[in-house]
This record gives C-alpha cells, sequence and structure tokens, in this order.
C-alpha cells in the first residue's frame, strides 16, 4: 500500500472515531424534557355521520379470532425522523404492549416497493391482522390479493388506499385534512377579525396533505371571512428551514402581512425564526399551523402563535379497539374520522402535555 | 454570397458564446437585480438586501468547494449530506460550546472528504459514484447521529445565526472570508496551481512529477470542510438541528452556481468571482419567484433554464 | 486538365492574434494523390479542418466540382464524399472493430435489427485487404495503433468516399505497414479518388504523391507536380530559407560523436520488467552520452522510458541514477532523482493545454519556486523568460495558452519544464515527431549541446537516420527485450536494421535453445 494512502486510511479512521463517537458528545439538555410517546391524548373518533357504512366480518370474510392471542403486522410508511412518526409507532406499540398483542413491525423508509415487500413480509411472518401507515394511496392491489387469500384484515392510518372498503381493507382511521384546513381558517379568521391579508406557507407540492389542507382553508375563508386575502402562496416543503426562508422573503417584500397559515407546525416554527430575526413581536402576525407537536403549542403559549390545530398521530388505542370489534364479531365503521384537537391560548397551557 | 455571409458571423456567435460563458452570470444578476428594484416592492433596503445575503451564504460557501472538485474534473454529490452530518454533530457536541461544535463538524467533513478523495485518487472510482456513495450514506449516518430535529439553545450559537459585525451578519462575513481565502488559494499557492493542471490534463500532470493523488484527496477534504461549514451555519441561523431536510439538493444548487459561473466541467479551470456571482444568481432567481408568489414548481423550471443556458454557452465554447 | 473535386478559393481563417490562412487557393483532382506540406503552424492542419466542415472559414469559399460548397460541419462534408483519417485515430475504442468500420450503415436485418454475423463477415473480408488479420468482435482499443489507423482508412474507404483526406497517416506505423498503405492510396487513386496526404517524410511524399502544395506562415508559397521538384527544392520553400543555406545545415542537425565519456553512468538500469510489455532489460548511459534505443514500433522502447521514468510501474528491476536507488512507478520521485521524461504523447502526456505557456514551462518545478506553498510570481517569471528566450518559444506572450501552440512549440514548452528541473538523464520519446522541420533542427541541436553540457539522454526515434546521427550507442529492443548494442563505428542505419532484423531471425533459435524463457514470456502476451 502507498505510504500516503495508509496514513490517509488510518488518518480517516481516526477522524471518523473521534468526530462519530458519542461516547465524548455532549449534546445540550432538552430544557423542555421532551416525552413523545404514547402518554398524553390518544384518539378519539368523531361521531360518526348517519347512515355511514359499516363493516363486519361475515361480509368481509374470514373467522373470528381472539385480538389477544393474535399477531399483528405494522407497517411504517416514513423513517421515525418526525414527531408525527415517531408518535405513531409508539403509540401502536405502546397500545400492544398493554393488550399484551404481539406486534411485528416494518418500517418502508419512504422507499413504496419496501413497503410492499414489507408487507408481503409480515403475511409470511405470520400476521393475522395488519395496520398499515400507506406511503401512497395507489399500487397495493398485489398485497391486498395475497391478503384476501388469508382473510387478513386490514386496516389502515392516517392515508387511505385506493381500494374498496370491506372488500379489499376493512377500515380507514385517519384525520379530515380538509377539515383540519378548514378549522385553521376558522382560527385565522377569529385572529385578524375576517379582514387582512394572509399568506400561505404550503407543504410539498404533489402531497394529498398539502392539497386538502389548502383546500379546506381557502373555501372556509371565501364562505366566512370575503375581507381576508390569501395574498401569498410558497411551498416550505414541510420543512422548518424552507418555511423560514419563505417567511424572510415574504416579510421583505410584503411588511404589512397579517397572518401566516403553516400547513405544518415545522415550517410555522421556521415563520416564527424569521419573524424573530426580522424584529417583529409576539403577535404582531398571527400564525395558525396544523399538527400539534410540542414545540409548535409551546409556540401557542409563548404567544409567538396563535393556534394549532392537532393532527392526531396516537393511532394505537383506535386501531386496536376497532381491530378487536371486527374480530370479534361487532360492526366498524369503514371510514372512522378522528376528533382532532385545537389548542388555543386558552388551553395550550393546561395540554402542553398532551401534544407530541 | 449567403456562405460567406454566413462564414463571417460564425467567429462572431463562437466569440459572443464565450464571452457569456464567462461574463453573462454578471449579466444575469444585473437584469435581475434592476428587474427587482423596478418591480419588486421594498427591494431596495438594506434589510431585504441582508436576508438575502444571509440565505445565499451556505449555498456559496457549498459553491465554493465544489468549484474546487469540479475545476479538478470532478464533482462532489456528498456535499448536501455533509450539511446533515454536521448538523448532527453540532447538536451532539453543543454541549461543549459553539465552537467546539464546530471543530467537530469539520472533522466530520474532512472525514469524509478523506473518504471521497481515496476513493477517488487510490482506489479509482469515478468521482461521481465515489460521492454518490457518501451522498446516500452521509445522510443515513446524519440520522443515525440524531434521529430527529433538535432545537439549539445555546445563546452563542443563536447569536451566530442572527447577531451581526457593524451591520454584516456572521454567516455573510464568514462565507466573504471563505471566499477570499479559496481565491487566494487558487490563484497563489502550488497546490492551486496543480489543481488547474490535473483538472485540464491529469496524464500529463502526472508525468510532471506532480503529487495527483495527494492534490485531489486534498480537494475533497476541502469540499467537506467547506460543506461542514455551510451546515454549522445553516444550523445556527434555523436555531435547530434538522438532518432529514437540511442540505436537500444542495448538490444540485453548488454545481448550478459554479457551471453558471463559468467554470467549466471538463475541468482546468476555477472560476472563483463566477461562482460568487452564480450563487447570487440563484438566489435572486429564488427570491424573484417567491416575492412575486408565483407557483413553486416554476423557481425548479427557472434553474433548470440557467443551467441549461450555461450548459449551452460552455458546449460552443469548448467545440473550439 | 481534369476539373478540380476539391478546391478553395482565396480561403481566410482568422484565430485570436493569428492568421492561420491568408487566402489560400488549393485544388485536387480526381485520381491524384496530392501532398499539403508546410512548417508546423504554416496551416495545413487549418486547412484540413476547413475542408473538412470542422472549422468554418472566416473569408474564401471552399468548392466541391467547382461549386461553392463550404461545409458546415463534418457530416456535411462526409456526406459530400469527403473522409478524413487524423493522426490520432478518431473512432469508438469500445465498439468492436467491426461496429467502427459500420458505424451509422450497419447491415440491418430482419425488424431493423443490426445483421451481425454479416457485419462480421463482411468486416473480417474488407480488413484483410489492409493486411489487418483480427478478431473482428474485439474493441477497437485492444488493437494497436496501426491497425486502428488500417480500419479508420478502411471506413474511410469503404463508405465511398471521392476524397479522401489523410493527416500524418504514416507517423503511428510500422515500415510493414506504410507499405500496405500506399498500396491502398495508389489503389484508390487508379480507381478515380482524390487523395490530400500531409506528411512531414518526404520519401514517403515521393513514394507516393503526384502533386504537392506547399504552405508557409498560412499562404500558398507553391503548387504544381511533384515529379522533377527537387528534394532540396522543397525544404527550402517550406522553411523560406535558400538552397544553399540549407544544403550547407543539412536537414538533421545533430553533431558527431560526442566525448565518449569513461565516467561512471549517470543513469543504470538494470533486469526492468514490465508484466507483458518489458523483460529484463539493462543499459546504462553515461553523462554527456546520447544513447539511443532502437527497435520497432511496439518493442518497448516507449515502455522502458516510462518504466524508467516512473510513468509505468514495473514488476522487477532497478532504476538507480548516479548511484542512489529511484524509488520506481512515482513519476514525482524520478523527477527528484534527476530523470525527466519527454513523452512520446506530446498532447495527453506532454502540454496542459489549458494552462499558459508560463505555467507549462513552471509545473514540474512549482514547489522549488514556492514558499511555504506559496508561489512566488517573480521568480517563475525569471525561469519562464529564461527558458522562452533560450529555446526561442513562438508565443503571442507566456500568457498565451500553451494548447493553441503549433508542435514544435509545444514540444520546446516541455523541453524547456524538463531543463527547468535540472534533470541529470533526459529521456527523449519520439522528440521529433509531428514538428516541422525548423524546429526539429533546433531540437537536435539543443539536445547536442545538452549532452555536451554532461547531461545523459536516452533518445527514442522512429526516424532511422535521426537515431543514428543523434546517438553514440544504440541499444536494440524486440519484443520488449535487449536484442544487441551498437557502438562506435557500428553505429549506422545498415547496422541497425541488420540488428533488428537478426534478431527476428534468432527468434526460433532463440527458442530451441531456451525454450522455457519464451514460452514464459509468450504465455505473458
Amino acid at each position: 500500500m502507498n505510504p500516503l494512502a495508509r496514513r490517509l486510511t488510518a488518518t480517516t479512521a481516526l477522524l471518523t472515531a473521534l468526530a462519530l463517537t458519542t461516547a465524548c458528545a455532549k449534546s445540550e439538555d432538552d430544557a423542555a424534557g421532551k416525552s413523545s410517546g404514547s402518554q398524553g391524548g390518544g384518539q378519539v373518533a368523531a361521531e360518526p355521520t348517519k347512515g355511514a357504512k359499516t363493516c363486519t366480518i361475515g361480509r368481509y370474510g374470514g373467522k373470528k379470532l381472539d385480538l389477544e392471542k393474535a399477531t399483528v403486522g405494522f407497517s411504517q410508511s416514513e423513517k421515525e425522523a418526525n414527531p408525527f412518526r415517531i408518535a405513531e409507532t409508539a403509540s401502536l406499540k405502546a397500545e400492544a404492549k398493554k393488550r399484551g398483542v404481539k406486534l411485528l413491525s416494518a418500517n418502508a423508509q419512504s422507499q413504496f416497493s419496501k413497503q410492499i415487500s414489507d408487507v408481503q413480509d409480515l403475511i409470511s411472518k405470520g400476521a393475522d391482522l395488519l395496520v398499515i401507515a400507506p406511503l401512497n394511496s395507489d399500487g397495493w392491489e398485489p398485497v391486498l390479493k395475497q391478503a384476501a387469500a388469508k382473510k387478513i384484515p386490514i386496516v389502515t392510518v392516517d392515508r387511505k388506499i385506493n381500494a374498496k372498503a370491506c372488500d379489499d381493507y376493512v377500515s380507514f382511521i385517519g384525520s379530515d385534512f380538509v377539515e383540519q384546513g378548514r378549522r385553521a381558517a376558522d382560527q385565522m379568521i377569529k385572529a385578524t377579525g375576517g379582514k387582512g391579508k394572509v399568506a400561505i406557507l404550503l407543504g410539498t407540492p404533489g402531497n394529498n396533505v398539502t392539497t386538502e389542507r389548502t383546500e379546506g382553508f381557502r373555501d372556509r375563508v371565501k364562505q366566512k371571512a370575503p375581507g381576508l386575502k390569501v395574498v401569498f402562496k410558497q411551498t416550505g416543503e414541510f420543512a422548518r428551514e424552507k418555511g423560514q426562508q419563505v417567511t424572510e422573503q415574504l416579510i421583505q417584500s410584503k411588511p404589512d402581512i397579517d397572518g401566516i397559515y403553516a400547513e405544518n407546525d415545522e415550517m410555522g416554527l421556521g415563520a416564527v425564526n424569521a419573524l424573530k430575526s426580522a424584529g417583529k413581536k409576539a403577535g404582531d402576525v398571527k400564525i395558525v399551523t396544523v399538527d400539534g407537536t410540542r414545540n409548535a403549542v409551546q409556540g401557542v403559549t409563548d404567544k409567538w402563535i396563535h393556534g394549532v390545530i392537532e393532527s392526531n398521530p396516537r393511532f394505537g388505542p383506535l386501531a386496536f379497539s376497532t381491530l378487536d370489534d371486527f374480530t370479534s364479531g361487532k360492526k366498524v365503521a369503514q371510514t372512522i374520522v378522528i376528533k382532532d384537537r385545537v389548542y388555543t391560548r386558552a388551553n395550550a397551557e393546561r395540554d402542553l402535555s398532551k401534544a407530541y | 454570397m449567403t456562405d460567406t455571409a454566413a462564414a463571417r458571423t460564425a467567429p462572431d456567435r463562437a466569440a459572443v458564446h464565450a464571452w457569456l460563458q464567462a461574463y453573462g452570470v454578471y449579466v444575469g444578476v444585473a437584469v435581475l437585480l434592476l428587474f427587482n428594484i423596478a418591480f419588486t416592492d421594498h427591494f431596495l433596503s438594506a434589510e431585504n438586501f441582508r436576508t438575502q445575503a444571509v440565505q445565499v451564504a451556505p449555498i456559496l460557501i457549498v459553491a465554493l468547494g465544489m468549484a474546487l472538485a469540479i475545476g479538478s474534473e470532478g464533482i462532489d454529490l456528498s456535499v448536501g449530506s455533509v450539511m446533515a452530518l454536521s448538523t448532527s454533530l453540532v447538536a451532539l457536541y453543543l454541549g461543549y460550546g459553539p465552537w467546539i461544535a464546530l471543530l467537530a463538524a469539520v472533522l466530520g467533513g474532512v472525514a469524509v472528504g478523506m473518504v471521497n478523495g481515496s476513493l477517488i485518487a487510490f482506489v479509482g472510482v469515478q468521482p461521481i459514484v465515489a460521492t454518490l456513495a457518501l451522498m446516500v450514506g452521509g445522510r443515513g449516518l446524519a440520522l443515525v447521529l440524531l434521529p430527529q430535529l433538535k432545537d439549539v439553545r445555546d445563546p452563542g450559537m443563536r447569536a451566530l445565526g442572527s447577531g451581526d459585525v457593524l451591520g454584516v451578519p456572521y454567516p455573510v462575513l464568514i462565507a466573504v472570508a471563505l471566499v477570499a481565502v479559496v481565491a487566494f488559494t487558487v490563484r497563489r499557492t502550488t497546490f492551486g496551481r496543480q489543481l488547474l493542471a490535473i483538472g485540464d490534463s491529469r496524464p500529463a500532470a502526472r508525468l510532471a512529477g506532480l503529487p495527483v493523488r495527494r492534490v485531489l484527496v486534498y480537494v475533497y477534504i476541502a469540499s467537506g470542510a467547506l460543506a461542514a461549514v455551510a451546515g454549522f451555519l445553516a444550523t445556527a441561523r434555523l436555531q435547530a438541528s434538522d438532518p432529514t431536510s437540511l442540505g436537500t439538493l444542495m448538490e444540485l444548487s453548488a454545481i448550478t452556481a459554479v457551471v453558471v459561473g463559468g467554470t467549466p466541467l471538463s475541468g482546468g479551470r476555477v472560476r472563483i468571482g463566477g461562482t460568487v456571482a452564480g450563487a447570487v444568481l440563484i438566489q435572486l432567481l429564488t427570491a424573484t419567484l417567491v416575492k412575486h408568489d408565483l407557483p413553486p414548481s416554476w423557481t425548479q423550471m427557472a434553474q433548470a433554464v440557467v443551467i441549461v443556458a450555461a450548459v449551452y454557452a460552455a458546449r460552443e465554447r469548448g467545440k473550439r | 486538365m481534369a476539373e478540380h473535386v476539391l478546391s478553395t478559393r482565396s480561403l481566410t481563417k482568422r484565430f485570436p492574434g493569428v492568421l492561420a490562412l491568408d487566402r489560400v487557393d488549393f485544388g485536387v483532382r480526381a485520381g491524384e494523390v496530392h501532398a499539403l506540406i508546410g512548417e508546423n503552424g504554416a496551416g495545413k492542419s487549418t486547412l484540413i479542418k476547413v475542408l473538412t466542415g470542422v472549422y468554418a472559414p472566416d473569408g474564401g469559399e471552399v468548392l466541391r466540382d467547382g461549386g461553392p460548397a463550404t461545409f458546415g460541419t463534418p457530416l456535411a462534408a462526409q456526406q459530400a464524399g469527403i473522409s478524413t483519417i487524423y493522426q490520432e485515430v478518431n473512432l469508438v475504442p469500445l465498439m468492436s472493430v467491426a461496429r467502427n468500420l459500420f458505424l451509422g450503415r450497419e447491415p440491418r436485418g430482419r425488424f431493423g435489427l443490426i445483421d451481425f454475423d454479416r457485419m462480421h463477415r463482411e468486416s473480417e473480408r474488407i480488413l484483410s485487404e489492409y493486411g489487418v488479420r483480427t478478431d473482428v468482435r474485439r474493441p477497437l482499443g485492444e488493437l494497436g495503433v496501426g491497425a486502428q489507423q488500417m480500419v479508420a482508412l478502411a471506413r474511410a474507404v469503404w463508405v465511398d468516399a471521392k476524397v479522401v483526406v489523410m493527416d500524418e497517416p504514416t507517423s503511428s506505423l510500422e515500415p510493414r505497414e506504410v507499405e500496405t498503405l500506399f498500396g491502398v492510396i495508389r489503389r484508390l487513386r487508379d480507381r478515380g479518388v482524390a487523395v490530400v496526404y500531409v506528411s512531414h517524410r518526404l520519401d514517403e511524399l515521393y513514394a507516393v504523391c503526384d502533386a504537392v502544395t506547399v504552405l508557409r506562415d498560412g499562404r500558398t508559397v507553391h503548387t504544381g507536380p511533384l515529379q522533377g521538384l527537387e528534394r532540396l527544392r522543397l525544404v527550402s520553400m517550406m522553411l523560406g530559407r535558400e538552397i544553399g543555406e540549407v544544403r550547407a545545415e543539412g536537414t538533421t542537425k545533430f553533431g558527431g560523436d560526442h566525448e565518449a565519456a569513461s565516467a561512471e553512468p549517470v543513469l543504470r538500469v538494470d533486469g526492468l520488467s514490465v508484466q507483458h510489455q518489458l523483460h529484463d532489460v539493462s543499459f546504462a548511459v553515461r553523462p554527456g552520452e546520447v544513447v539511443g534505443l532502437g527497435g520497432l514500433l511496439g518493442s518497448g522502447r516507449t515502455e522502458t522510458a516510462k518504466s524508467v521514468a516512473g510513468a509505468l510501474a514495473p514488476s522487477a528491476g532497478r532504476v538507480t541514477v548516479a548511484g542512489a536507488r529511484v524509488r520506481t512507478g512515482s513519476p514525482g520521485a524520478a523527477i527528484r532523482a534527476g530523470i525527466s521524461l519527454l513523452p512520446e504523447d506530446r498532447k495527453t502526456e506532454g502540454i496542459v493545454p489549458g494552462l499558459s505557456v508560463r505555467e507549462n514551462i513552471a509545473l514540474a518545478v512549482l514547489p522549488r519556486l514556492s514558499r511555504a506553498g506559496l508561489v512566488s510570481e517573480a521568480r517563475i517569471d525569471s525561469l519562464v523568460g529564461t527558458f522562452m528566450e533560450r529555446l526561442r518559444i513562438k508565443a503571442s506572450s507566456p500568457h498565451q495558452k500553451a494548447g493553441e501552440l503549433s508542435g514544435g512549440n509545444q514540444q520546446k514548452v516541455l523541453l524547456a519544464r524538463w531543463l527547468a528541473a535540472e534533470p541529470r538523464v533526459l529521456l527523449l520519446d519520439e522528440p521529433t515527431r509531428g514538428i516541422d522541420v525548423g524546429a526539429k533542427a533546433e531540437v537536435q541541436k539543443l539536445v547536442d549541446e545538452l549532452a555536451a553540457d554532461g547531461l545523459g539522454v536516452l533518445l527514442i526515434s522512429s526516424d532511422l537516420e535521426e537515431l543514428i546521427e543523434g546517438s553514440d550507442r544504440v541499444v536494440v529492443l524486440r519484443d520488449g527485450a535487449v536484442v544487441g548494442e551498437l557502438t562506435g563505428d557500428e553505429v549506422t542505419e545498415d547496422r541497425l536494421m541488420e540488428a533488428i532484423a537478426a534478431a527476428a531471425e534468432e527468434e526460433p533459435h532463440l527458442a530451441d535453445a531456451a525454450p522455457g524463457d519464451v514460452r514464459k514470456a509468450a504465455a505473458h502476451d
């Protein structure tokens, strides 16, 4: 080996060890004492509308079984690198533990092809029931066929799949993103008095969450507060950094902006950063966000954020009770919409512990 | 007659292309500035220029390293992931204060650069492949070190992100200093001369006895270290370590800045002034589209147009 | 008299700072082999490039069969029946020989798919006419340069060219291949094809050409039939000098024998081997001595020079300079030990085209001209000034790009680079190939001077005359091994040819004597 190469290899190894070893790392203590996880507010299903479609095990096929003795497979779509996914996975694991159910889980790391093989894997490993957090709505046919052959009941959480309920899968549990947009609009109207100029920090373009949260907000504003004008709509890609950068541009070109609707908490927190470094004071620009992470709810108590619409990721209790009802022969709704909380100045301090 | 007319315009066109490749970026910056001064509300304000300067700083710092890599007839795709790695390392070491955290981040960047450089110089892996591996692996490692976003509370670090000296924000100050250092290195040091010779003709440089491998390793170390500094500054700015999204697509912005700035992808030349202007051009382009509230997809398409224009100018030049 | 198939009228081409072509008139007829000659920088390459659509002219026009036909692209020229064979083979090295031959005109079978069987059969048939017998499925790049050149020629002819332009086609061919080439050229001529032939080798011109056009400084100085034109007259037109002068100076300026120094060798090479290429090569060079390395193309001359200079890693053997062993496989170590190599492939391994003349000259000695990693511009300027003057390097300024210079001047820049490194041994691999007569004489004179100053020189040249006149001794190589050495009075062309030929004849005999060794060597290939 070339002497230079040898020296480099040694140095690289040493440096890597030095830089990456966590043994001597010393990160900052988190003042907030984060406690993400399953405790705090579990989900509550919204009142089912009359005549909503239901599903029974008789119609779906398959046989009753005792959930306590069954094996449940859970397929997560994205890496648990954001609070939503962390809380979602933790909630399912905690509920399984509480009920003494055996839970197999897999993470698709944002690759749809991996999610498909993950689910196939779970089936072959003997999952009797499946909970899936889908990455995409489409492309599920091969897996559904396989599950149907074994009559495995499937519940999808947080995103629907394009298939027939109570035929290809049992039910969908999730938030109504359009409704979240409407409720964010209500908060914005209340904060601004229904007049003025607002900006929207959009999520990732082409994402259904983005489209639905935008649609609900826009329609509600149009209908209830025609005096409130949306003058700016730019994507922050659901990331804090982009939210901050876009807001920096916004407050330069439109210093008279009255409110910012951020389609997730991270972008809202980015907007807060931008407003702070531009010398604005808390409350100068009304911010409404969606998700309900601890940081954002903390922002409400600090008065920087006016309101946070929750998108509750704690699917564990509701998913398991749905599966329990279904496997013991009871009727379950085909679409179970979660009743999301709203954090405002009135309840933020009290409910901070419920944020994830 | 028409033949001779066509023949006469040909060299003029080539000359125009050569000129455009070298100076087109400055024209672009000037045009965008004039457009914004005329049509964008509140554009001519100290606050606005400050915002643009602060936002462009990380792009510029990464582009400096990219310019060195491209000048050596290589490329460094791992820069965005090095920023992510840097932000994770900052979170891990911020307990010791910002300077130790910066040191840890830069060491991380240097380590990645050494791996890149060794793969390229000793194993003979193509730069695009070697750095692609670390582009994928680097972010993975960053997420292992820090699985989710973590807020920065250190007051020193926060000051770095939002404070200034005589009205010049720290990130801008650091970027300017690094531009000076890199420009000096390219122009006045043996390393700079050797880098250009290697980028222009590797076999000739080797036969002339230049330490080709060592220079290449240093190039990628420099690129890694610069990307790490950019990651550190972005962290200070965001007041949070966010390994999931920090630095995503940064390699594209940096390559665009370098190429638009007139540095040929075929190596052998590094234009620092052009790279600065290229980074500013990208920033102004984004700012213009955002300020005028044009659909976000337009920003991407506009960037694409700029790249194609730059590469087209380079192609005409290369033909001669 | 027949019409010109391809001609130019008052053709002008400018480059920044240079008038490369100045109202050039040139014409070639069907069934004529027309030589185009001139010193480097006279405008031959530019003229060819305008003729074949690579460059657009700034004035004047190109005529095809008497009608205006300035080609915008090389493709347009090809479609007009003009094929070009460049000095450097411009085919696709990774594609098979057959694919290269048929590129763009592949025989189609059913469904429009390429009919590979037919293509391979046809290729073998066509190439055998050119003396190339090889597996046509192999990548072109695996063939020797000569064979590649033949493939390029076969392709050019095969596409039904009316005009074939050859730019120094013999520069990388062996004598046998040259004969084959001449045969092909004569056949083309008989078929009515017009051939434009560019070469520096006067022998070749007289052997194969019918007419000649001489360019100098971008102008046509003579055009007419070659027969009856005296050789010396031709040279004087190229150089723009009077006949007497040329005769007095001769065409080769190497001085006679050097002080055959009895001193200790400055360079000693012992048992140098490179896998598949060199087998146990040993020789020594004394200070002030020019040692020639003789042999045919592919005999291992270049490989020997490269492995001595560290550019090629030997599998065995050692190199010592003035008694001190040199680390092999590292050009840097060789240079520090005082070994400098002027490589055969000037364009890719010598000149750094995008850097200035100045940077090129200073390249190898940058560390010496720097303090703490910072370059001293003043020291570079003085060094560059000295050498540009001493070697009479013609450039618009030291800051002109080296890639823009003519071949001769590029070679001088490289010599300057190596002289700046203050070597003790200079390895010259084809130092005068592809450069004009004037520069050639200057380079040869310089080598003489350097040897007189006590430098050890190893000279490689395909030009026998140059090798014989320039060397004090000649070491003869064949198939990667030393097969003989000529000293003193033995250093003549005849004896050298004999040495090469004898070695060739001895081979079977050798195989009998030491079967093991030869088989081992053969197994490597």
